[in-house]
């Protein structure tokens, strides 16, 4: 369980690690290393050159202005433990647990799984729900772009070859707003078989203006609900209508089927965990209203 | 692992058909194929270089044999991958129908994988084969139309 020959860069200034990577179109950015190292010392990923970027220490860190800003280095325990995340993002804060296990989360970054863009992950899915933006950075140059167009597939993101995520934007609920998380795995921490991020929003009238429903684990990516979304704007969030919104949900999906649960299970499980969490999500807005 | 579904193109079963057994066509159309070549008659080989996320290194030994051909209706393609990773064996039925003035394929491919690659990765193979065989499909479309309208053209 060694990986094949690399050369390494340990880069101390952004500046340097993307002048790093445009010059070598073969390296790949080490983050926290979680997936990366894994797939190198099992040998299915072989690059050339890697760059560490480790010791920029400006790619680190929690700020708060509006919204969240999210450094791309920023450990996920960091995240798990920040006041400024429960109080501003709390769909983040009640995904983060949920995240692989406690080790893994002290070493991996959030921007490393972000740029990953495992299918089952719940960071996607939270940031498509919350309507984040990412700043991708080369030596080129740099631009923002929303979360939901980030993802295309598996393991595949807008991110071209020698760019870098560098930070994540995060913008502040406009209340009265609620969030729910949830997730199925066979173990905690294991690879979810299927799970649902919610963030919505009543006017005070006490109708829907937005109810985002991302699903994980039951796509190449994360799955944005939009007929859920159409179902319940305009209405008032009551049984029969999140019911419709979570049956939309069960018919639109076309999961895939491995050796823990069939596409049809995770199907099923797709629409519960919908009608889950945007249950809970509609009663904590009533609640802080 | 069963895959099966269908694929619409504008042109005819036999003009699809010919496509179908080119060997420059299926390179050009199968994700990370290269150096293809026809053996003998329905007989390919290859090499294929699958790359998906951070599996970037799985290279295969690719061997295509077509059989049970009826001209321009159906065929079976028989495919074996061999690779340091892992290997992938296949069984494809392809059913061509005419439909309107273009072609209707069916298809339905029996697939096994094995080595360090499934037991890896086996939470991923699903979607990587929908992933691999949405793009191919979308190639072969592309190419489709790309040819058809050079042969209209000239």
């Amino acid at each position: 369980m060694k990986p094949a020959r690399f050369e390494y860069f340990a880069p101390e200034s952004r500046a340097e690690a993307l002048e790093l990577l445009a010059q070598h179109e073969e390296a790949k950015p080490l983050a926290g290393g979680q997936s990366l190292v894994p797939a190198m010392n099992f040998r299915l990923a072989r690059p050339a050159v890697l760059v560490d970027l480790n010791r920029i220490a400006d790619l680190a860190g929690i700020t708060v202005d509006e919204g969240l800003r999210i450094g791309a280095m920023t450990r996920q325990v960091a995240l798990e433990r920040s006041a400024d995340v429960a109080h501003l993002a709390p769909l983040v804060a009640e995904a983060m647990p949920h995240v692989a296990h406690a080790p893994i989360r002290n070493r991996g970054t959030v921007g490393g799984n972000l740029a990953h863009a495992d299918p089952a992950s719940e960071l996607p899915a939270v940031m498509v729900a919350l309507g984040a933006r990412f700043r991708l950075q080369s030596s080129a140059g740099e631009r923002w772009v929303p979360a939901e167009k980030f993802f295309l597939g598996l393991f595949a993101t807008l991110l071209q070859p020698g760019e870098l995520l560098v930070e994540i934007a995060i913008p502040a609920p406009a209340a009265p707003s609620g969030h729910a998380f949830t997730e199925v795995s066979r173990r905690h921490g294991d690879y979810a078989l299927a799970g649902a991020a919610a963030a919505v929003r009543l006017n005070q009238h006490g109708e829907c203006v937005d109810a985002r429903v991302v699903l994980f684990g039951v796509a190449d990516g994360p799955w944005l609900a939009v007929r859920a979304n159409d179902l319940l704007l305009r209405e008032k969030p009551d049984a029969d209508r999140i019911a419709a919104a979570a049956e939309s949900v069960r018919a639109d999906v076309d999961p895939p089927s491995d050796i823990h649960a069939s596409g049809s299970y995770r199907r099923h499980l797709a629409g519960v965990l919908t009608r889950r969490v945007l249950e809970r999500a509609f009663s904590r807005v009533r609640v802080s209203a | 692992m069963i895959i099966e579904g269908a694929q619409v193109f504008a042109a005819a079963p036999d003009v699809v058909w010919n496509f179908l057994m080119d060997a420059e066509v299926l390179s050009r159309v199968m994700p990370g194929t290269r150096d293809l070549r026809q053996t003998g008659d329905g007989q390919y080989s290859g090499k294929m270089a699958v790359k998906i996320g951070p599996i970037t290194a799985a290279e295969f030994v690719l061997a295509i044999h077509l059989s049970d051909m009826d001209r321009p209706r159906r065929y079976v393609m028989n495919v074996d991958a061999n690779g340091k990773l892992g290997f992938t064996r296949g069984v494809a039925r392809v059913t061509l129908v005419p439909e309107g003035a273009g072609t209707r394929m069916d298809y339905r491919a029996d697939l096994q994988m094995g080595g360090k690659i499934a037991s890896v990765g086996q939470r991923l193979l699903d979607l990587v084969s929908r992933t691999m065989l949405k793009n191919g499909m979308e190639a072969l479309v592309a190419e489709v139309d790309r040819r058809v309208a050079e042969g209209s053209a000239s």
